[in-house]
């Protein structure tokens, strides 16, 4: 007689990223879950690649020029973006808990990503044009 | 009075032996009747087979939680003019996270299981209920002054909480909620319930639960103060033990 | 107040996750948010070519600090980023002994990460003597 279908399942995970129907806070946590997904990718990878530092100058700067393809620069300004988002959000998050800003948390959201957007902006700007 | 409208109201049908399907109803409308009244209506003269919960009709008893173009409502108090218009859909769906019965009437045993274990109180006395405009000081006499709790137990945060949605034993924004309520100073062996993986450390701070409670509850704020009340009795008992 | 019996839907409280694992997360985070304005400002903007040759990266990394500092940021970002990750993973509900090579595998990880992290900073750093 039960449903299987509707019950909880960790089968749902895509359920989280899924917009339809939510309001400010629940496009927050889909920011932060995305963003922090993105940024773990982004770390170890970044890590693993600063090896070529240890390989000499050669290997060091030869991978440098590599990295100066605009496609590359456009993914490293996603991933000071995704760091901005997430550490405002984070923010938000420790605010919140502690029952700072809890009645005016979408309001404080919005403040929050406003600055993000603004400080990607700014550091996409000078990416481009360095 | 206003103009009767025309709208399609599209209901999710789940029978045993079924395959899960939307049934399209066509039905005239005053945009100024509560959803509730439009399902009631499709039930009354169109398929008698349509199933689904209602009781009071007036917000108090929580039967009638149901998902409305996505967003969940309590359908006795939303008026069909706010979710949607002339020549609209209404799409119903059963609230997510409970095992479906049949059609849009879910199972919620495991809620109310889940309020009544740890002790959820119903009714408060006054000086505990949160009311607004609470007088400074309550003398004796207020003491004895009750006031019925906010929460309905209508299940909607439960079916908008993204964390509900894959972890079919996180206690939940209802529950949490209500522990938060009573508080764990007074309950202290609640503390190892609620400072737990099924506790609030579960919550990740979407607030959608707050955003869909028709009962001002605000779960949301209540399990951020509930975490604030675990933490420090967590420091307390730190310090102390050393 | 009513005692709380062993009601099949109130499971077992699992200690998977708990203040002290949480009060890391959100610890770690805001340090990050300084750390990380301080790692990023200074190897893009203090020093003068934004550390975009092999030889600026080594002469600044002779300074004490710079290596003290990316050090401490690599500590924090891993622990920040593997607790974040574990908390996502106990949303899944994994089983009980799943979770116990989970934790092993993220220590590892991360112990390991903090290891190469310290053995490449001081690699650099001893190129420039």
């Amino acid at each position: 007689m039960e449903n299987q279908r509707n019950r909880p399942s960790p089968s749902k995970f895509w359920t989280w990223f899924n917009p339809i129907g939510r309001e400010t806070g629940g496009w927050a946590f889909i920011l932060n879950r995305v963003t922090a997904l993105g940024l773990v990718f982004y770390l170890y990878i970044h890590l693993l690649v600063l090896s070529q530092l240890a390989m000499g100058p050669q290997a060091y700067d030869n991978f440098l020029a590599l990295m100066s393809n605009p496609m590359i620069i456009f993914g490293e300004v996603l991933v000071v973006a995704a760091g901005i988002i997430h550490g405002l959000n984070g923010i938000r998050i420790v605010l919140t808990t502690f029952g700072v800003g809890v009645t005016r948390q979408k309001q404080l959201f919005y403040g929050l990503m406003a600055v993000a957007l603004i400080a990607a902006f700014v550091f996409a700007f000078r990416m481009f044009t360095a | 009075m206003s103009e009767n409208w025309n709208i399609t109201l599209k209901v999710s049908r789940q029978k045993e032996g079924e395959k899960p399907h939307f049934d399209e109803f066509k039905i005239e409308v005053d945009p100024d009747e509560y959803v509730l009244d439009a399902v009631e209506r499709v039930w009354a003269f169109m398929d008698r087979t349509v199933c689904f919960r209602h009781a009071c009709h007036h917000s108090t008893c929580g039967a009638c939680g149901m998902r409305v173009n996505n967003v969940e409502k309590l359908t006795c108090i939303t008026y069909i003019r706010d979710v949607t218009h002339d020549g609209g859909v209404l799409k119903l769906e059963p609230l997510r996270n409970f095992p479906i019965i049949s059609d849009l009437a879910v199972d919620m045993g495991s809620l109310y299981n889940r309020l009544e274990t740890v002790g959820v109180r119903a009714i408060l006395p006054a000086p505990e209920a949160e009311i607004e405009n609470p007088p400074a000081t309550w003398d004796s006499a207020d003491q004895q002054y009750i006031r019925l709790a906010d929460c309905i137990e209508c299940g909607l945060c439960i079916s908008a909480c993204p964390s509900a949605a894959t972890s079919s034993e996180y206690l939940g924004p209802a529950v949490l909620a209500g522990v938060q309520a009573n508080g764990i100073k007074g309950n202290p062996e609640m503390l190892n319930i609620v400072d737990a993986e099924d506790g609030v450390w579960r919550c990740h701070s979407a607030f959608e639960c707050t955003a869909v409670c028709p009962s001002y509850v605000d779960p949301a704020r209540r399990i951020m103060n509930l975490r604030t009340q675990v933490i420090k009795e967590r420091f307390t008992r730190l310090f102390h033990k050393a | 107040m009513t005692q709380t019996t062993a009601f099949p839907s109130v499971s077992a409280p699992k200690s998977g996750e708990n203040t002290w694992l949480w009060l890391l997360k959100i610890i770690t985070g805001p340090l990050l948010v300084i750390l990380l304005a301080i790692h990023f400002i200074v190897n893009h903007y203090i020093s003068e070519t934004g550390l975009l040759t092999y030889s600026e990266v080594v002469a600044y990394y002779q300074n004490p600090i710079i290596p003290i500092m990316e050090i401490l940021f690599l500590a924090s970002v891993v622990t920040h980023s593997l607790s974040g990750l574990r908390g996502i993973i106990l949303d899944l509900k994994p089983a009980r002994h799943v979770l116990k090579i989970l934790d092993w595998v993220l220590v590892i990880f991360g112990v390991s990460a903090v290891v190469y992290g310290v053995w490449l900073a001081l690699t650099i750093a001893s190129k420039g003597v």
